[in-house]
């Protein structure tokens, strides 16, 4: 019983403290939470431009004939973003972050850009569609009575569709986020210090498998665990006007 | 609540095209360590003192790794890959300023490569030795005792000699002698297959020195040879779990790698070298 205790302790030693190995898994961490954090900003952000555009074009023009000059646009600007979620969601992430790192940014000696533009890219096209089903999933009668009101086309949208649109689609967008938490673990091949990489990294000089995987899982876990937490608490906060 | 929603998506637009901007501009600042901004630069390098400060690729857990990240303290940054050709790939798209690797795939990179050299000076010569977990000393001794003999009669020099030398190359293939017994079972071989000449890829089956030497050894000690493909850092972790019975990868003996398994005699030496653009 002791031996095995002594085992555990002494692996336990190797994995964190030889050569401030903690601090290594801390900066690893760090690298996951940045590249997550902006490349949620630009999914978000790609993700509601193209949800708006193409929710437009279906509310708008549907499969009616193009009649003015901005109808062109609109319907060019959709068969865009077409284009954009079928190649995203039709391929890969790591594929995505191989060609950003060595194909797009050939030349750049900064991986972490390519990184958070790719997973952000990626990010944007599913955000798009959460954000599109939750616009169409607004009743009819709310931009109808808001445009009869006085409210113009954009008015409307953010005054009246989004907001609500926001509160229906919240549990699938938190999803949409922990999804990413968890892809930017592939940031090692392009040679990025995220928090897989780190242990890894520890594994390849430890040569122990245990402690390096499960700490690195119950990392990612308690990151979860305050993400959904913070979501509910946002969820509970939108709701908080129905009564 | 509609302020606040707004609010924070003008925000999240307003940081995403600055971060965007400061990231084209300035080649990137958010890497959150001092050293980076010292390494955007490329920096030349001749010999091994312009090691510091540089930013080098390596494939991760190899030697080339380990001595890489002596340099670490002195502010280089290390890029560890999957593979030993993405580093290549890297350093060829001047991602990274030089690749530490051992020396017979890096002469097989360099010569796919344009635009790449080997650097005259090489590391310390090391020696390449096959890892068996700890509690299995009895494979070591039959290892060790078939390779002693497969070096007596010459079979280990000329498998060698298949793989390395512009004279001997492909003239002396190792085949398994005809009513070879293979009764015991099967040996499983853990390696990565994309070190050329130890063991690589052709047309689907990994062939190599080591692929052919832990052949020879396991015809000679009546098993039937499979080899899994594996990434180069798993290599130990699958002999230490008994999930291969023996690591043969191109891999150095040192010290912290035989805390966790067993080395056989070694089978030929090595040495690391730095691969730089002309």
């Amino acid at each position: 019983m002791n031996e095995f205790f002594e085992s555990i302790s002494k692996s336990f030693t190797k994995t964190f403290i030889t050569d401030d190995r903690w601090l290594q898994l801390l900066k690893g961490l760090g690298v996951t939470l940045e590249i997550t954090f902006f490349a949620t900003l630009i999914g978000i952000a790609v993700g509601f431009l193209i949800a708006i555009i193409r929710s437009t074009h279906d509310m708008t023009l549907g499969n009616k004939k193009c009649r003015k000059f901005s109808d062109y646009i609109l319907k060019f600007l959709n068969f865009i973003c077409n284009i954009y979620i079928t190649v995203i969601r039709g391929t890969p992430a790591v594929i995505q972050l191989m060609i950003m790192y060595y194909v797009i940014f050939a030349s750049s000696r900064n991986g972490i850009f390519s990184a958070i533009l790719s997973f952000g890219l990626n990010s944007g096209a599913y955000v798009a569609e959460i954000v599109r089903s939750g616009i169409m999933s607004i009743d009819k009668g709310q931009s109808e009575a808001s445009r009869s009101l006085g409210l113009n086309y954009t008015q409307t949208m953010i005054w009246v569709i989004i907001p609500q649109a926001i509160k229906n689609i919240l549990p699938a967008l938190g999803n949409e986020f922990i999804v990413l938490l968890k892809e930017t673990s592939i940031a090692g091949y392009v040679a990025l210090q995220d928090l897989t990489y780190v242990g890894n990294l520890i594994r390849s000089r430890t040569y122990e498998a245990f402690f390096p995987l499960i700490v690195v899982a119950l990392i990612y876990l308690i990151l979860v665990l305050i993400l959904s937490a913070l979501l509910k608490k946002l969820e509970r906060r939108l709701r908080s006007n129905e009564h | 609540m509609k302020k606040l929603l707004s609010v924070i998506l003008v925000g999240a637009i307003l940081t995403t095209s600055s971060l965007m901007l400061s990231s084209c501009g300035t080649g990137g600042t958010d890497t959150g360590n001092s050293t980076a901004s010292t390494t955007q630069e490329t920096k030349k390098i001749a010999t091994k003192d312009d090691l510091k400060g540089a930013k080098i690729g390596v494939q991760m857990g190899t030697t080339g790794d380990i001595y890489a990240s002596d340099y670490e303290e002195e502010g280089s940054v290390i890029e560890r890959f999957n593979k030993g050709a993405d580093a290549v790939l890297a350093l060829s798209q001047g991602k990274v300023d030089c690749v530490i690797i051992d020396n017979e795939p890096a002469k097989a990179f360099v010569e796919q490569n344009e635009g790449l050299k080997i650097l005259e000076e090489p590391f310390e010569k090391e020696e390449y030795a096959v890892a068996i977990a700890k509690d299995n000393s009895e494979l070591t001794t039959n290892f060790n005792k078939a390779l002693a003999e497969l070096k007596k009669d010459g079979t280990v020099q000329k498998i060698i000699d298949n793989y390395i030398g512009d004279d001997t190359k492909g003239k002396s293939p190792y085949t398994t002698p005809d009513g070879t017994d293979t009764s015991k079972g099967e040996l499983h071989m853990a390696t990565n297959a994309a070190f050329e000449p130890y063991e690589y890829k052709e047309g689907g089956e990994i062939v190599g020195i080591d692929a052919m030497i832990a052949q020879a050894v396991c015809d000679k000690m009546g098993y039937k040879l499979v080899i899994d493909d594996m990434d180069f850092d798993s290599i130990i972790t699958a002999v230490t779990t008994g999930k291969a019975d023996f690591g043969m990868a191109g891999m150095t003996v040192t010290d912290e790698r035989k805390e966790a398994v067993n080395f056989t005699d070694s089978y030929t030496t090595a040495t690391q070298v730095m691969i730089v653009k002309e």
